[in-house]
């Protein structure tokens, strides 16, 4: 009796003493951590495409500043639906804007997910690295311009990722500096990488030249940008698109005619996977595709959206009846409904921001079999820059490098561009063919995001945007939550 | 330390000698009636026996000194030391108060009367009284400062359980123990017949459960045999109808239209809605949505005991619809429990329990933007029930579909399958001395299976679905409690006992999941509805997985102290390591006291007939909680990383950092007082608690807070880190009391009130000045905040002033266009410009509700008068507000038939706003949508009937009772919604209406038969 007393005593008392901390000391299962990361080329493959799933994120950027510009309307269900696209749509944002810190977070989310990689890139060595480095300077330089396009100066961080604290310590860098390393990216860009890009949807060396031609462009900087805007065109590798055989320009915005030969860089979408409003810059899709769809629309082609996004009477007008972009940019869908016998609903009716009878046709729902919530999954690519925008920047550039011998080839270029769209070329020179070639950007890339930047860049904004008070509103507020973390690290931009 | 105090007492052990006798005796009563079935032990041991039919007992192996120990229900307990006499013949006296009822409270027991934390207990008696579905509803109105809110009224839906108010914003949910061991099944498994007494642990005296115990902790026990009992048999059963409590007031046809034609012309339009004598329909979708539902339950149970063992078993099946949907939303509960307690050697107790559930369920969109029952207060009376497709009727937005088609497209099934329960063995090594070690497990296995057919509800329905998808996902858990203690029970000099309880608890959590997804199910059919049989290809046939892991190891210790057994005082010191903490925080201590002072043993104290009895009670303790997440502080490579690449635009995946890592994690602590007074009035007939708490929750382990977005937390598959980062205080008041009376023989009633109060505050927030959550509407910015210096959760929006009557006010007023809208118009609502900076603009919002109540009440009653008892159970909530926030905001949906009270012209209405279909400003969340959320629920009325003595006897059943309930009675209530309790329990973001299932009305007729 005794003994089994003391054996069973003995065994507790075992089980009491075997147990010791590091009990609890376990690695999580199955999972990688960062202390085991980029220790082989698939790891460094796979960041890297962590990266490109941001630009699916920038669908905000380009609907948003498509609202922003003189170009369309807000629209949606009601007058407040989404408020923070409604006040930007009256040019009455404030720091308190849910969709501007949407803008601010996906954008530094890509420069984060780059960065990433950059930090890593002693790690190890193998064949191809480079270009995979490359890529990921072009991606966080195409980040880091959206950015510096809506808020002006950003904090920055060319080593690497921003690691918690530093919200308090690194301060907006000013824009020369912000400019100066997003063209550093550039240029170590344009060395590594190839002229044809890896796979379809990934970074060109033409790529990251037509980017860094922008950059200058914004910087005002013409020599340099008609340089690296020349060595896109001089490539070969690009024409506009329905200037070929078997090429119909109206297709340009079609399924068919995408990563055609008029992309130089374009965002993939795809719609063979779900997704929620709960995040929408998780979508494989384009969120802004079905924003700017018909509400309610039963017809044939296109596919119902949430009606954001509305041209205006202005923006139709300011076609030519003879110009095929107004066919390409525009769906009247009063004559539409009347052609076809399709219907379809109004929502915000507010004279401001409401209806306007016009929806933005490049970037509207085509029917297709994508998955729910449909509304936020089509797969229409957005052609970010594209051969034709290429064209139009290097004859700005051209023009207002202001030697006036280079009128010819700015000429040469927009009347490219003209011909393509059936219209006459111009004639004109000096101050009159810089008109020309704004007149044809907004006519040409209607729609596709730019008109907002391209008025702020060349000082027009204030003439054309009603409610836009220069300088105040060049830039957009840093959200007000991004002040608070900082502690006052950040300050606002003047005049919010 | 521990180690070497054990290893000391171990050797002890081996020591001491003993000399053994047999004693024996005769136990009597009062009227010197032998007492059959009266507990004898020797203290401090498992060893003892129980008297015979003619009261006599004989006791083996008693040593001089032992104090020998003669209990029976009902009975005052006597000890007697052990001396040397062969026989030792006892008179017990008839127990005059309830004070020495055993209380458990975790890895021991205690009495009423020397418990020295502040505990609710819930008898067997209430739990029968109520007879819920769920346990957690015994909790409801039973326990001063306990909370309790349906996540739905769905069948089978959890609830939410609150001790002492939200003190988190993470899990705030309590520690359940079951029998002594961790459940994480959810109450919702557990067989409510089963139960034989919850005890709550309100205050310090929980921190034996360290970091476990900071929300609380509630111990349930569950039904056991006793000792030399013949075998008892329980059946019960019970039908019951189940009903709506509630339909909302909504316009039928003409009131539609007529609103709608005059919102139409307010703002210049043709009204899309048909003229008065084209309405074809007049639905009442609420009529159509709501059904009358069964449910049935079946409950077996035995319990009885030999001489050295007793065993408890029961079997249940319940069967419930739902008030929507019936068999789309239902839920089947089977359970099968098992326990035996068996003295294997006069040393060495083992005891064993065994529970087995399964639930099955099936579930409907019940609580969200797109609902069933929101769609059927926002659909148009117009339209016909039996319009599937929508299109050609209104245009009513892209959520509201209609909700019957929505029934019948809903496929679902949910089952689980839970096997859990504890093996103990206790070794009374020595006199005094005693070890157990228990081994408590939860094992379940989760299997869920949804089908969404290809439907088309109407252009740009949300629902719509081009392909149908099968889903499939099923998780295993499995988690094991390891409890080694030691107990020591020593009186010393007469006066001095001490307790003392030390040891560890082990805890490991381990979960498997696998998740796949695929189309093209044949025959559009659920019957089909398998990755098997689907024939899809391509990006969307999807699968994943997940494992998680959790371990924590903790040493503790516990002595209990009490002089003369009127001073109290025990001390407890917990050690926890947790993996949830990196390397620098893993270890944490939690020390607690507690102490009392029973002022009515003291000589001056007169106890006279009306007062009885007064304990003062104090008690003061910091608890943890590691309810957060796996491992993060670590950067893990989790997150979404997807491009489409290559020229079939094909999905391509990579690797991407997930949830940004907090290297720094650590543990929240909640630091507790009590201060608390027990008080017996009039032969214990009255007895009343009253506590004061005061509990602050430092270091607040905050999931999700935001961060900076240069951080990239916006990544897909990212997400802001865990930070320690606020402190919320609860305090409050706490009183309950409690009247028995046994009039007569025939006549016997109770009375009990409760009464609650909850001041919550957060008081810092670290990082950022407030945290935001919940959702109002569609695009509009989260409702609800955690700020310093307001209640936690509260609602952030824009404060109303009437109505605008005129132009001239509105000219008058700060423009109301910076709101994103247009300028504001007579019959508009007139919103405060609360920073008084001449504009109304987002930074106009303020504090304007919250849905924590001041302060909830119970009250009870319940009698009985010869062959029939009867009982009635209430609750009350006072001082919580709630969003309304089912009404879609579109211009051709259906409206609450308050809406008729517009304002139409100057001095019509200062409280309604005009209806337009115009672009306004009234939607915007403002207090227009806070309504007070304070009711009064009758939540159960019964009525119960014993069959008379000769019937039974023809029978031969002990006991017949034929019972009738209804439950969740009446609410009274403000509130136009369906339920006042609607909440999603979120601790930001709670409190918000989304169109409710509300909690059903059910009449229910019951037997109960004991044998």
């Amino acid at each position: 009796m005794k003994t089994h007393k003391f054996y069973l005593s003995l065994i507790l008392l075992t089980l009491f003493i075997s147990c010791s901390d590091d009990f609890v000391e376990e690695d999580p299962p199955f999972a990688v951590t960062s202390g085991t990361f980029f220790e082989s080329e698939s790891d460094f493959n796979n960041a890297l495409i962590g990266a490109y799933d941001l630009t699916q994120a920038t669908y905000i950027n380009v609907i948003l500043g498509e609202i922003a510009s003189d170009n369309t309307h807000a629209g949606g269900e009601s007058a407040t639906d989404v408020v923070g696209w409604q006040q930007i749509d009256r040019m009455a944002q404030t720091p308190i804007n849910a969709d501007l810190d949407d803008v601010w977070d996906f954008n530094f989310a890509g420069v984060q997910r780059a960065a990433f990689i950059i930090e890593n890139q002693d790690n190890i060595d193998f064949d191809g690295k480079a270009q995979i480095i490359a890529e990921a300077r072009f991606l966080r330089a195409y980040f880091n311009f959206e950015l510096v396009k809506w808020f002006g100066a950003i904090p920055i961080k060319p080593e690497g990722q921003f690691q918690l604290g530093e919200e308090l310590s690194i301060p907006r860098s000013p824009l020369e500096d912000v400019y100066t390393f997003i063209e550093d990216d550039l240029q170590l860009a344009i060395a590594d990488l190839a002229p044809q890009a890896p796979q379809v949807g990934r970074a060109s060396k033409a790529a990251a030249q037509a980017l860094l031609g922008k950059v200058f462009l914004y910087q005002d900087k013409f020599t340099e940008s008609a340089q690296q805007l020349q060595a896109v065109i001089d490539s070969g590798q690009f024409h506009l698109f329905g200037t070929q055989e078997g090429e119909d320009f109206l297709d340009l915005f079609e399924f068919s005619a995408e990563n055609g030969p008029e992309s130089v860089f374009e965002v993939q979408y795809s719609g063979a996977q779900g997704a929620g409003f709960d995040c929408l810059q998780c979508s494989e899709g384009n969120v802004a595709v079905g924003f700017s769809g018909v509400r309610g629309y039963i017809g044939p082609v296109y596919e119902s959206g949430f009606g954001f996004n509305l041209p205006t009477q202005e923006t139709v007008d300011a076609y030519t009846n003879n110009d095929l972009r107004k066919e390409l940019s525009i769906l009247d869908i009063e004559a539409w409904a009347n052609d076809t016998g399709a219907t379809f609903n109004i929502g915000n009716q507010d004279p401001i921001t409401g209806h306007t009878g016009f929806y933005n046709k490049k970037y509207i729902p085509r029917q297709n079999d994508n998955l729910p919530d449909a509304n936020i999954t089509h797969p229409n690519n957005y052609r970010a820059i594209r051969y034709a925008d290429v064209l139009l920047m290097a004859a700005e550039a051209y023009n207002r490098a202001g030697t006036g011998t280079n009128d010819d080839l700015a000429r040469q270029y927009l009347n490219q561009v003209r011909a393509r769209a059936g219209l006459q070329p111009v004639n004109s020179s000096g101050a009159n063919l810089l008109n020309n070639i704004y007149n044809d950007r907004r006519l040409e890339l209607m729609g596709e995001g730019h008109r907002f930047f391209d008025l702020v860049r060349t000082g027009r904004a204030e003439q054309f945007i009603d409610g836009f008070q220069a300088p105040k509103n060049n830039v957009f507020p840093i959200p007000l939550e991004e002040i608070q973390f900082s502690q006052g690290n950040w300050e606002q931009n003047p005049g919010y | 330390m521990s180690k070497w105090i054990f290893l000391l007492l171990l050797s002890l052990t081996t020591t001491i000698a003993f000399s053994q006798q047999t004693v024996t005796g005769t136990v009597v009563d009062d009227a010197n009636l032998p007492i059959p079935g009266v507990n004898i032990s020797i203290k401090g041991t498992t060893q003892g026996t129980v008297t015979n039919f003619d009261g006599e007992f004989t006791l083996d192996n008693v040593s001089l000194n032992d104090i020998i120990v003669f209990s029976y229900v009902s009975f005052e307990t006597q000890e007697i030391e052990f001396t040397g006499q062969q026989t030792i013949n006892v008179k017990l006296e008839v127990s005059s108060e309830a004070l020495d009822e055993v209380v458990v409270i975790g890895y021991g027991s205690s009495s009423k009367r020397k418990v020295t934390g502040a505990i609710a207990t819930v008898s067997s008696e209430s739990i029968e009284a109520i007879d819920p579905l769920n346990v957690a509803q015994a909790l409801q109105g039973t326990s001063a400062g306990v909370n309790v809110t349906p996540n739905s009224g769905a069948p089978g839906a959890e609830s939410n359980i609150r001790i002492r108010g939200v003190s988190t914003n993470g899990n705030s949910a309590p520690l359940i123990i079951v029998d002594g061991f961790q459940y994480d099944g959810g109450l919702n498994s557990l067989n409510p017949q089963d139960i034989e007494s919850i005890t709550v642990l309100k205050d310090a005296q929980a921190a034996i459960y360290g970091s476990a115990g900071a929300n609380g902790v509630v111990l349930i026990e569950t039904k056991s045999g006793e000792r030399n009992q013949k075998a008892k048999v329980t059946y019960n059963t019970y039908v019951g109808l189940q009903e709506t409590s509630r339909e909302l007031s909504l316009l039928n046809s003409n009131e539609y239209v007529l609103l709608l034609n005059e919102s139409y012309a307010n703002a210049g339009l043709t009204s899309p809605a048909p003229s008065l004598s084209d309405i074809e329909n007049d639905t009442d979708w609420q009529d159509e949505v709501f059904e009358t539902a069964e449910v049935i339950s079946h409950n077996i149970s035995v319990v009885g005991g030999s001489e050295n063992t007793d065993y408890s078993m029961s079997a249940s099946h319940l069967d419930q619809e739902g008030i929507v949907g019936s068999d789309k939303s239902s839920f089947k509960r089977t359970t099968v429990k098992l326990s035996i307690n068996t003295d294997v050697k006069d040393f060495l107790n083992l005891k064993a329990n065994v529970f087995h559930t399964n639930n099955r369920s099936k579930g409907i969109n019940s609580f969200g933007l797109g609902s069933v029952l929101f769609n059927a207060i926002n659909i148009a009376p117009t339209i016909s029930r039996d319009r599937d497709n929508l299109d050609g009727t209104i245009d009513l937005g892209n959520e509201v579909v209609n909700p019957l088609t929505q029934l019948r497209n809903t496929f679902n099934d949910f089952e689980s399958n839970r096997l859990s329960g504890s093996f103990q063995a206790e070794l009374d090594y020595v006199k005094d001395f005693k070890l157990t070690a228990r081994y408590g497990f939860n094992t379940s296995k989760l299997n869920n299976r949804e089908f969404f057919p290809e439907f088309n509800f109407g252009s740009s329905k949300v629902f719509n679905r081009d392909q149908n998808q099968v889903n499939l996902n099923q998780q295993d858990f499995y988690d094991y409690t390891f409890d080694l203690f030691h107990t020591i029970d020593k009186t010393f000099f007469d006066d001095h006992d001490v307790k003392f309880v030390l040891g560890m608890t082990v805890f490991r959590s381990h979960g498997e999941g696998l998740f796949g997804s695929r189309t093209d199910v044949p025959n559009n059919s659920f019957n089909f509805a398998d990755l098997g049989t689907a024939t899809g290809t391509g990006d969307n046939q999807t699968n994943g997985s997940f494992v998680s892991e959790f371990r924590r190891l903790s040493y503790f210790g516990r002595v209990e102290y009490s002089f003369k057994d009127r001073y109290l005082l025990s001390g407890i010191l917990r050690r926890d390591t947790s993996s949830r903490f990196g390397p620098n925080n893993q270890t944490a201590w939690f020390p607690s006291v507690t102490t009392g002072w029973i002022i009515s043993d003291e000589e001056f104290f007169d106890t006279g007939e009306w007062f009885n009895f007064a304990k003062l009670r104090a008690s003061y303790g910091e608890l943890g909680n590691d309810n957060i997440g796996d491992f993060l502080f670590l950067s893990l490579l989790n997150g979404e990383a997807e491009a489409i690449l290559g020229e079939n635009q094909e999905l391509t995946n990579g690797q991407a950092l997930g949830p940004l890592a907090n290297p720094n994690i650590k543990w929240e602590t909640s630091k507790k007082l009590d201060i608390g007074l027990d008080l017996s009035f009039f032969n214990s007939d009255l007895d009343v608690t009253i506590d004061y708490y005061s509990n602050e929750r430092e270091d607040l382990l905050i999931p999700n807070i935001p961060v900076s977005g240069i951080f990239g937390t916006a990544a897909p598959g990212s997400s802001s880190p865990t930070i320690n980062a606020g402190t919320v205080e609860n305090k409050g008041i706490e009183v309950a009391l409690n009247y028995n009376k046994e009039i007569s023989k025939d006549f016997s009633f109770s009375v009990g009130y409760n009464i609650s109060t909850i001041d919550n505050e957060v008081t810092q927030v670290n990082g950022t000045e407030f945290l935001e959550g919940g959702q109002f509407s569609v695009g509009q910015l989260p409702p609800s905040r955690m700020q310093e210096g307001e209640p936690i959760g509260f609602f952030y929006g824009l404060k109303t002033d009437g109505i605008f009557q005129t132009q001239a006010e509105v000219d008058a007023h700060p423009t109301q266009s910076t709101l994103g809208g247009p300028e504001a118009q007579p019959g508009d609502i007139r919103f405060v410009d609360v920073n008084a900076d001449g504009i109304i603009d987002e930074a106009d919002r303020t504090n304007i509700g919250d849905p924590i109540p001041d302060v909830t009440m119970g009250f009870n009653l319940s009698f009985r008068y010869k062959n029939f008892d009867f009982s009635a159970y209430s609750f009350a909530n006072i001082g919580n507000e709630i969003v309304r926030n089912f009404e879609r905001d579109q211009p051709n949906v259906n409206v609450l038939s308050r809406r008729l009270d517009r304002w139409t012209g100057p001095g019509t209405s200062n409280s309604e706003p005009r209806v337009t279909a115009g672009p306004n400003t009234n939607r915007i969340f403002s207090d227009y949508f806070v309504e007070d959320g304070d009711f009064l629920r009758i939540q159960t009325i019964s009525i119960g009937y014993f069959f008379p003595e000769q019937i039974l006897k023809t029978i031969g059943a002990s006991s017949i009772k034929l019972y009738a309930k209804a439950d969740n009675v009446f609410t009274f209530t403000d509130y136009s919604g369906f339920d006042p309790t609607a909440s999603t329990g979120e601790p930001i973001g709670g409190g918000i209406d989304f169109g409710f299932y509300p909690v059903p009305r059910t009449y229910i007729l019951g037997l109960n038969v004991n044998f």
